[in-house]
């Protein structure tokens, strides 16, 4: 599957570099090292490689590249510590979303280097650029703020946001890749893979691209069985415990 | 090697789960003790969420209990009708307890529940027992035996009506106390995690004046019954069981029991019981310093309707 996937982009290159300059409607293909993401037991977190290649305009060859991956969107609920009679307890609670459960986005140079803070809310990228929306009315917008601060923090401890100005690298002025890690914690769902190139702050080429993440094997039947069959997953949980206990009971009395 | 754990959404460590499961199970053995009022706050250190380890620990004292209960079954040492009355009350408690559970973690302040569970009953627990180990540490020093104390005849809570004949542990008492203590165990093992042997124990020894030979038989053969309902309960009201870590804490608590308990045989009684009244304090002095001191991230987050 791999070699099917090399002999595709060599295809696909070859085309591009083949096709006439006037019918080309982008300047930028991509592609990725995976089609889909399993997490598996042993699961521990992995790099995606993205990569592809970029083929220069009437201005010139192209520089500047944003790869964005971005998980299902979801709506949270994000709690503030406050202390109280001594103790540190949730306090303010703000529901906000939907927002991915995971982004990063790596790019060639600093996002702000590329194109004006107004293109790139347009495309939402960047994590400071994304809209977040705060379904509770009436917060203050210096707590919005605060609170948007506290989200994107959280998440970038956990390693499910990420921002890589130096992640995309250009080899031999046509080809660019760029390397994302996923952690182990990561959402599953459907992501979506966004190929941005601009050149002098404008947009000239843009591609996107699916890549699903599940769970599978005996994680998955466990994490399917929890939520849809609850009952049985419990049940289950007791017998298999009843079992462990009378097995362990037995043997070492025999011994 | 890392196992990625399908409830709790994160990978831990394969090696560190059988460890801890080792740890504990090593000095439940060595103790006498269930270990769920340990492991509990252990899983919730190492990053596991507080609700999930509740849930996850709950599921493991079915195996526990089921292999330690198996050996007094066969001993005949368990009053199996004063055992279904406490399990009743167990029931119903654990049902309590669930809800109040799912109810603060709609609310956020699930955490918080826990905290506060643990660290008021372990600086109880672990205090009475580190008063009464360190007086009969005492007493042996000076070379006289400490005499069980046997606190006042609280009969009158015996005579209650609905009075029902228990002819194993040859008592004709009312079922009321019976129900109120599995009530109140059954709560608290919904909510911490614990079997509650440690409450349910004493109480059956002092306040239910059972012989102590059928105490401990028919402690955990109601425990088994009602953890196994705190975890269908848990799983169809909150999905916090997750059997992968419940299954790798009981292969290492397994193990780590038998060597405990070859241990403990050799070591003395009161001395065992202060090392573990000091362990219990501490954890419940990490607990409560976690509490009062400010955390380096005043936010945390969680997906909507997935509270705690």
């Amino acid at each position: 599957m791999r070699y099917g996937r090399k002999i595709l982009l060599v295809v696909m290159l070859t085309s591009f570099a083949l096709a006439p300059m006037a019918a080309r409607a982008n300047t930028i293909i991509a592609d990725l090292s995976k089609d889909h993401i399993s997490i598996k037991s042993n699961f521990a977190g992995e790099k995606l490689l993205l990569f592809g290649a970029v083929e220069a305009t009437v201005d010139g060859p192209i520089s500047d590249i944003i790869v964005i991956l971005r998980g299902p969107g979801e709506n949270f609920t994000l709690r503030k510590k406050e202390k109280k009679l001594g103790v540190w307890v949730n306090n303010a609670a703000y529901d906000i979303g939907p927002l991915p459960g995971f982004y990063a986005v790596a790019s060639t140079r600093k996002l702000s280097q590329m194109a004006p803070a107004n293109v790139l809310r347009e495309h939402s990228i960047g994590a400071n650029a994304m809209s977040i929306n705060f379904l509770s009315s009436n917060i203050e917008p210096s707590e919005q703020a605060e609170a948007i601060a506290g989200f994107i923090r959280l998440k970038q401890a956990r390693a499910l946001y990420a921002e890589a100005e130096n992640g995309v690298q250009i080899i031999g002025g046509r080809l660019f890749r760029a390397e994302i890690n996923l952690p182990s914690g990561m959402p599953v769902g459907t992501y979506v893979t966004e190929f941005f190139a601009f050149q002098n702050g404008r947009l000239v080429g843009y591609q996107t691209g699916e890549l699903p993440v599940d769970i599978v094997g005996a994680g998955h039947i466990l994490h399917q069985a929890a939520y849809e069959m609850p009952l049985v997953y419990g049940i289950g949980g007791v017998v298999m415990a009843c079992f462990m206990g009378w097995g362990v009971a037995t043997l070492f009395r025999r011994r | 090697m890392q196992i990625y754990l399908p409830i709790a959404e994160m990978s831990v460590n394969i090696l560190t789960l059988i460890g801890m499961g080792g740890l504990v199970g090593f000095m439940s053995g060595m103790f006498g003790v269930g270990g769920g009022f340990l492991m509990t706050p252990l899983l919730i250190f190492v990053g596991i969420p507080p609700a999930v380890a509740v849930a996850t620990e709950a599921n493991q004292i079915v195996a526990s209990s089921v292999s330690g209960g198996l050996a007094y079954w066969q001993r005949r040492a368990v009053d199996v009708r004063m055992g279904v009355i406490l399990m009743t009350g167990g029931i119903a408690g654990s049902y309590a307890g669930v809800q109040l559970f799912k109810l603060l973690r709609e609310l956020g302040q699930v955490d918080l529940l826990i905290s506060l569970s643990y660290v008021l009953f372990l600086s109880v627990i672990g205090g009475l027992m580190l008063r009464e180990s360190l007086n009969a540490i005492a007493a042996t020093r000076r070379g006289q035996p400490l005499r069980a104390r046997r606190p006042g005849t609280h009969s009158w809570i015996l005579r209650l009506p609905l009075r029902m004949r228990f002819r194993q542990s040859k008592l004709y008492i009312s079922v009321i106390p019976p129900l109120l203590i599995g009530f109140f165990v059954g709560t608290m093992s919904a909510i911490m995690g614990v079997g509650g042997g440690f409450i349910m124990v004493p109480a059956m020894i002092y306040l239910l004046r059972m012989p102590t030979n059928v105490v401990i038989g028919t402690s955990l053969f109601q425990i088994i019954f009602v953890t196994a309902s705190v975890t269908i309960l848990h799983s169809v009201e909150n999905q916090t069981v997750d059997i992968l870590l419940a299954f790798l804490l009981m292969v290492g608590g397994v193990i780590g029991a038998q060597f405990g308990a070859i241990v403990g045989q050799r070591l003395r009684g009161e001395q065992l019981r202060a090392l573990l009244a000091l362990i219990v304090l501490s954890v419940g002095l990490k607990l409560f310093l976690d509490l009062i001191s400010r955390p380096d991230e005043l936010f945390s987050v969680t997906r909507m309707g997935f509270g705690g």
